[in-house]
């Protein structure tokens, strides 16, 4: 007997969770891949999820960003989601993102880490409560 | 395995002329291994009874809880087997960070809740918190996943012999989710149940009582069938009765599941509501299991 591979219940909870919301919020795995992102970010972004898929932190960078101010590509390093990830601890920080259109978007992340019952980390939930549009519009 | 359903109701014993048939005692299931182990799912009332049926033989067993719950485990004070020294009992059960599973049972099992203490228990008893790996007990090996429903709750799943069952009796997979178009690596308690010889599952509410246990940690009928049709169980027992649904009440409601199994091109008679007492042999080779009573 072969076992489908399950998400940890946290991730599951964390997506459902997500799905219900208005503030775009992305889910990312342990080993950094973006495993989920609701639609009100897919508004931002101007893709769906399910247009998209499980993407990892490379592609995602090339897609979307995040940029710095000068329009530079932020080192994956760096980025709130990785401390938090790689440390155990929450981070948060202003970035400008690209939706699939092109236009820019500068938004607040807030990362941090989400533990299973077993103390592992399972996952990354990432909300973007405050996040304006470089070209006027707000996500939804 | 032979199984054999020792307590169905859910939330709180519920005995009375109206739940003769499907049973008034909480949550308990014996298994009983091709090489005569014997596991205990649940420690509800049920248990009691499961107890008395052992009679005085000196034996081993093993008693995986779901949760802590006090349907689950309000029948371990009162099983027969825990009060005979050369019996050695061993309880899984979720891990927490708060306590360990001893210390939260203990809860229970004491002052001024109950007459004796864990540590009076006159059997070996430990106590083990599930891995989150597959382990063995006896011939079976047992696999436990966390599960959606209000604190750390566990599904199991037990193969031996070629068959296996699947036993989640408190659970709310359609939280915030659509069952149908969910992925199914994103359903909780997929893994368990996939593919699984007899599934034992949450049926407590009516879709049109829903709405008003939502968050409660329990599904509707139409998740449980839809949990069921996502994994493909081979056949499966609608578990954890509302309290407050009479034999002729429960009667309806399983005429109504078959009747929307059959419409999701399921074997109307590979459904089934949960009585006390029923029991069932999974055959060696996973062909299906075949009811016996």
């Amino acid at each position: 007997m072969s076992f489908v591979t399950q998400r940890p219940l946290e991730l599951i909870l964390a997506r459902n969770l997500m799905s219900a919301l208005s503030t775009p919020a992305f889910l990312v795995d342990e080993g950094g891949v973006l495993v989920f992102y609701n639609e009100a970010a897919g508004m931002m972004l101007g893709k769906r999820f399910e247009e998209l898929g499980t993407v990892g932190a490379d592609e995602w960078g090339s897609l979307f960003g995040p940029f710095d101010e000068a329009g530079e590509p932020i080192p994956y390093e760096e980025l709130p989601l990785v401390t938090a990830v790689r440390s155990g601890r929450p981070a948060h920080a202003e970035y400008v993102i690209h939706s699939s259109d092109g236009a820019s978007h500068e938004v607040e992340v807030s990362a941090f880490p989400i533990l299973t019952a077993h103390g592992s980390q399972g996952g990354i939930a990432i909300f973007w409560p405050t996040a304006t549009n470089g070209d006027g519009a707000r996500p939804a | 395995m032979k199984i054999k359903l020792w307590g169905t109701r859910g939330s709180i014993p519920s005995p009375g002329p109206e739940t003769i048939r499907y049973g008034g005692n909480t949550s308990c299931v014996g298994v009983t291994l091709s090489d005569g182990s014997l596991l205990a799912l649940d420690a509800g009332s049920g248990i009691r009874s499961l107890g008395l049926a052992l009679g005085d033989e000196p034996r081993r067993l093993h008693i995986l809880l779901t949760h802590l719950h006090l349907d689950h485990i309000l029948g371990l004070a009162f099983f027969a087997p825990a009060f005979r020294p050369q019996t050695e009992i061993v309880i899984w059960g979720p891990a927490s960070p708060e306590a360990s599973l001893r210390d939260r049972i203990a809860r229970y099992i004491s002052a001024p809740l109950s007459p004796v203490e864990v540590r009076e228990l006159p059997c070996d008893v430990s106590f083990r918190s599930a891995p989150d790996s597959e382990w063995e007990i006896g011939p079976a090996r047992i696999r436990a996943a966390s599960v959606s429903h209000r604190g750390p709750t566990l599904g199991y799943r037990i193969d031996d012999g070629g068959s296996s069952l699947t036993y989640i009796p408190d659970h709310e997979p359609g939280l915030g989710a659509d069952l149908d178009r969910l992925e199914e690596d994103w359903i909780s308690g997929f893994a368990l149940a996939r593919d699984t010889s007899l599934l034992i599952h949450d049926g407590q509410y009516t879709d049109a009582e829903y709405p008003d246990h939502i968050g409660w940690g329990h599904s509707p009928l139409r998740d449980a069938l839809a949990f069921a049709h996502r994994t493909e169980a081979q056949r499966t027992i609608l578990f954890h009765h509302d309290p407050m649904h009479s034999d002729e009440f429960l009667d309806r409601f399983g005429a109504e599941a078959r009747e929307r199994w059959e419409a999701l091109g399921g074997d109307p008679g590979a459904i089934e509501l949960g009585a006390e007492r029923a029991e069932y042999e999974l055959p060696v080779r996973a062909a299906g299991p075949v009811a016996t009573a």
